[in-house]
Parts: structure tokens; sequence; C-alpha cells
């Protein structure tokens, strides 16, 4: 028998929960939540491990170690702010969209083609994370590159630049970026339609590692425990990878998670099937894909959320003839005192609709869509984006869907998203629909790499079918 | 040396995908980069994938009838995204009917294409006069920095 801690410290909560081990089973034993301080994440690490292994509060962390085995992750504030840098929109930025969002972190803006003198300041003025720093196939445009790096030498940013352009003139780059942190990986797009993110992510992952989290206290716990944190979205993402390699049952799966400041997509299915009707145009998009929308959330981004989804909301309201002015009112309140939870029937309500909106909202930016085309060869459909037809079961996670025992928040805004103008989306085709009942899949997601078998059985042991 | 990169693609919404996968063959072999697009491809698509690798020609094949069509504004679209020196070239069965070549080369030609090729046309031929043309408009040597598209080196007729 060996005791398991994940601790996963939130930019509002710190969670954490202990499992048991034994005979490849893990067990959950122990939860807690405490809330996250941010001058000192540490703070609230020690509250719940020492909560979880029956200690005093104040035991001191290096006391706490050997115990057990402890994991944890970090949403470094909802996520690494990541500034994107492609050329053509539809290729290379795209793909530095994609690798930023599967690698954890949130894309806060993007620049295709030539950085302007106000791309230079915007970029300045947001202060990202990591500039992400693509462009040109292997061997291809090197004349956009070199000049965005001449732009970006001069730019007044301090973060690192992860490389990931056409791999010719990688020596180039480095060298005139010489004076920044610049680090060269393997081309996103090597070729047309090549997709190649992995090294990205890893990258990515590793930046988050060594400069983010050792600022903020967490190199303490590193150094006590001998455990590298993760960005809260990768564990989730690694664990939605891991789930049909160890349970084939479920090889086609997508996870929703609407937090307060953002709502994740994930899916994990082949983006597109090949036959003679159906034509891709665009990218081949890997068959693990994360999405993260940043204006989609039900209580920091309230706002955002209620601006983007106003047609929707306005729509949903009237059938359950509530106003809109209300909203307003709730979304105001929300917004301002995040840990506000619904008291009134109303209020009940309009947390649904707005997570039905996140729902359609980010669904809509995820999933790919056919369009209907007629040629002289006979009716034809071009595709462009994700095929998520094959999806059988969508899991909801995160605070509020991790508590919904109705699956039609997920259903009806779907159903709603069948046609997006002259577009088929496509669509989970009879999904059933699950709850991560104890919202176990980040604190999960963290003992992935270690126990994957484990790991992902317990995170299907913990889900509830809803219907 | 260094392989020169074409684009290829059969344009509009035609999926006439024979001929373009027997082209793809024959280029590669030709000792070309190749990147082929495949069937239903947009300018957008085209101009975006020769901007990305740095393509040196795009050849448009259209088989349907409605190449006028699809090809209008092809030149004014690369000239508009900085590519100006590339090379168009196209072929196929350009319009329905039976216009004689002469007149549809002229057609296409006014369009910004330079060169225009009949469905029967000899690829040898082709691969030929795409190599004389790449090193009268690029030069023999790697293209230096300036001579890439982006950078206005030569201007195209339909520019002015």
């Amino acid at each position: 028998m060996k005791r398991i801690i994940s601790i996963d410290i939130g930019s509002t909560w710190t969670k954490g929960a202990s499992f048991v081990l034994e005979s490849s089973t893990l067990k959950l034993e122990k939860k807690m939540v405490v809330p996250t301080t941010q001058s000192n994440l540490v703070q609230g690490f020690s509250e719940v491990l020492s909560g979880l292994l029956g200690q005093d509060k104040s035991t001191p962390l290096a006391r706490l170690s050997g115990s057990a085995e402890i994991f944890f992750s970090s949403s470094a504030k909802g996520g690494l702010r990541i500034s994107a840098i492609g050329l053509v929109p539809d290729l290379t930025l795209q793909l530095a969209r994609l690798a930023a969002m599967s690698a954890g972190g949130k894309v806060i803006q993007s620049f295709s083609f030539s950085l302007t003198r106000s791309d230079v300041k915007e970029l300045e003025k947001q202060r990202p994370d990591i500039v992400l720093f693509s462009g040109g196939t292997d061997g291809g445009n090197s004349k956009y590159i070199l000049e965005n790096a001449l732009k970006l030498r001069e730019a007044e940013i301090a973060c690192p630049i992860v490389y990931a352009g056409n791999r010719a003139v990688a020596d180039e780059v480095a060298e005139i970026l010489r004076e920044k942190e610049v680090i060269i990986t393997e081309n996103l797009m090597p070729e047309i339609g090549q997709v190649n993110i992995e090294p990205t992510r890893e990258k990515i992952r590793e930046i988050f590692l060594k400069r983010i989290v050792s600022g903020r206290g967490l190199s303490q716990i590193v150094e006590i425990f001998g455990t590298q944190p993760k960005p809260t979205p990768l564990a989730v993402f690694e664990l939605i990878s891991a789930i049909p390699v160890y349970h084939p049952a479920w090889s086609d799966v997508a996870a929703v998670d609407i937090g307060g400041a953002t709502t994740d997509f994930y899916s994990n299915t082949e983006s597109y099937l090949e036959t003679d009707t159906v034509i891709l145009k665009g990218l081949r998009e890997p068959k693990v894909k994360r999405t993260v929308e940043g204006d989609l959330g039900l209580r920091v981004s309230a706002h955002s959320l209620f601006d983007t989804a106003k047609d929707y909301l306005e729509d949903r309201l009237k059938e359950f003839g509530l106003e809109m002015a209300r909203l307003e009112t709730f979304v105001a309140r929300i917004a301002r005192n995040t840990e506000y939870l619904p008291q009134t029937e109303e209020e009940i309500l309009f947390d649904r609709v707005l997570a039905e909106a996140c729902v359609y909202f980010s669904a809509l930016r995820h999933i790919g869509g056919w369009k209907e085309t007629f040629t002289p060869q006979g009716k034809v459909y071009v595709q462009t984006g994700k095929d998520l037809r094959r999806v059988k079961a969508i899991i909801g996670s995160g605070g509020y869907l991790s508590q919904e025992k109705s699956p039609e928040v997920m259903l009806y805004p779907l159903e709603k998203l069948k046609f997006y103008g002259e577009e088929r989306k496509l669509l989970p085709e009879n999904p059933e629909i699950f709850r991560d009942r104890d919202y176990l899949f980040p604190l999960l997601g963290n003992l992935v790499e270690k126990y994957p078998a484990e790991a992902t059985a317990a995170a299907l042991a913990s889900l509830e079918k809803l219907s | 040396m260094k392989k020169d990169t074409i684009i290829l693609g059969v344009i509009g919404s035609d999926c006439h995908s024979v001929g373009n996968k027997i082209l793809e063959l024959f280029f590669t072999s030709e000792g070309f980069q190749v990147v082929n697009l495949g069937v239903m491809v947009s300018q957008q698509e085209f101009v975006n994938a020769a901007i990305e690798t740095n393509a040196k020609a795009i050849l448009v094949s259209s088989l349907y009838g409605h190449g006028e069509i699809d090809c209008q504004g092809f030149r004014e679209l690369c000239i508009e995204k900085g590519l100006d020196p590339i090379i168009l070239y196209v072929g196929g069965n350009l319009v329905v009917g039976k216009t004689p070549f002469s007149v549809v080369e002229e057609k296409f030609k006014k369009m910004g294409f330079d060169r225009v090729f009949p469905p029967d046309v000899d690829l040898k031929k082709v691969a030929a006069l795409l190599r004389q043309d790449i090193r009268e408009k690029f030069g023999q040597e790697a293209v230096p920095e300036e001579n890439q598209p982006g950078v206005a080196l030569k201007k195209h007729p339909a520019a002015n």
C-alpha cells in the first residue's frame, strides 16, 4: 500500500486529494480545498498537505515529506500567457496558437506576417510569459522571419522567446536575438500541412518549470519533495491523451472544463476521415487537441462571456421567461464577487444559461465543419477543422460541470450548434454525457506520467453518466 | 544544390485528382520540391502555401471548364500578398467548347499567367521551361535574401 497525494494550486483555490494505491488500484481517500494566497503559493499547499496527512497546520513543510508520494500542479494565474507569432494566419499562426494551448498556455495575442510598430508596442504592453515565434516551412520563407527577429530584438521584452519556425534560418534568428533568452526548437510546420507541435509543447513546459514557478515560492516544494509541478491544463491534457491508450473502449472522447476565467475544450479523436466525398482544407489537426477560451468563464470572465454570447443568451432567456437586464446585473455581481454562489431560482438559471453559452462557444471554436459544395462530379463536402462525429463520450469537469447533474447543459447548446451559418458542424453524434463528480481530473492528471494505467482507471471510475 | 519549391493544385470546385497525382510524381522525379495542395484549392490557399514555403512557381490545374472564372485575379492576389516575382503556370481543359488554344492562351496570359498549357502538352517540355523560367527570374544559384518573394524584384506586367 502506498499513499499518493496530488495538489492543484489554482488561481482562487488550492485543491488536494489523497489516494491509496493498492494492487494497482487508486482509491480516493480524502479531499481538501483552501483559498490560494497569491503572494505565497506554498501557504495553501502546505495547509492542504498537512490536512490530507492529518497533521497540524503549523508543521513545517520539510517535516511533512517522506510519508507520501507527492504530485502537484499550478495554474500560474490562469495559465501561461503566450504571444503567438506566425506567418500566414491559416498556417503557421494557427499552429502556433494550437501548440500554445496544447501546452497549457493561454494565447493573449497573435500576429501574422510582419510585426508592425504597433504590434511591437502591444507586445511590450501585454508583457507575455512567453513569445512563441514561428513562420516558414523548413527551407521556406525567411524574409518575414528575419525581419520579425530584428523587430523582436528591438522590443522591450524580457520573457523567453521560443523559436519554432523555418529551420534554415534558426541560427541566424538565434544570433539576432542573442541578447534575449531565445530557445530554438523544431519547426511547427516543417512542410505545408505537416503538423509538428510536440517539440514546442515540450519547450513551453520546460519554461513553465524553470521560469514561472521558481519566482513564486514553488521552488521550495520542488526541493523538498523532489517533484516537478505541471501546468494544470497540461495535467488534464495528459489524462485525456492517456485514457484511450489504457482503456480502448474510450477511444473517442472529449472533455469540457468551465472555470471562472476560462473554458477549456479537449478532444481525443482522429481529426479527418478521408473519403471521396469529403475534402479537407487547411491543416489536419492533431488527434489530441486542447483549446482554451479566455473570454468564456463563469466568474472572472463573466463580462466578456456576456458580450460574446449576447444573442445566445437572449434567445435562451426568452424560453425561460427571464430578462436580459437582470442577467446583466447578475453578471456584474459575479464578476466582482467571484466566490458568489447563486441564491435564488432565477440566479441558478442564470448560471445555467451562462454555462450553456460557454459550451456553445468553446465547441464552436474547437470543432470543425462541413460546407456542401456542388461540383461537376457531384456533391462534395469541404471540411475545415476537426471532425468530432465519432466522439462517444463528453466529460464535464471544472467547478460547474462536475456538480451539474443534467446532461442538458451540454446537449442543449450542442443541438443548437448543429448548423452554423452554411456550415454543418462536426459535432459528436449521440454522445453520452458524464461528469467528473469529485472534480478529480486535474489531480489525477498529475499522476498520469508515473501511474498512467491507475490514474486513467481512477478517472473513469469517478465518472457519473448523466441522463 | 537546393531544390526549387513549386506549388501544385487543382483550382476551384474541381475534384479531378488523378492528373494532379501524376503531376506530383512527375515534377518530383524532375528534381523539384513539390508541395501538392490536391484538389479544390482556392487562390488564397495557393498563395498561403507559396508564402510559407518561399516557392518559385505555382502550377495551377483546371479540368472542368471553369478555369477562367477561378483564375480571375490570381496574379493580382499574388502581388497584393507580396509574391510579385512568382512564376504562374496554368494548364488543363481551361475553357468549355472548341475555343482555339491560341485564344485561350492569350486570355490567361492577359490575366498574368506566365505560361499556359493545353491538356496534351509534353510534361518534359513543361519541366524544361520551368527550369529556364526559374533561372531567368531568380538566377541560377541559391536565391539571395533580397530576391525572395515579398520584395519587388521584377515587376510583372500585370502590376502596372
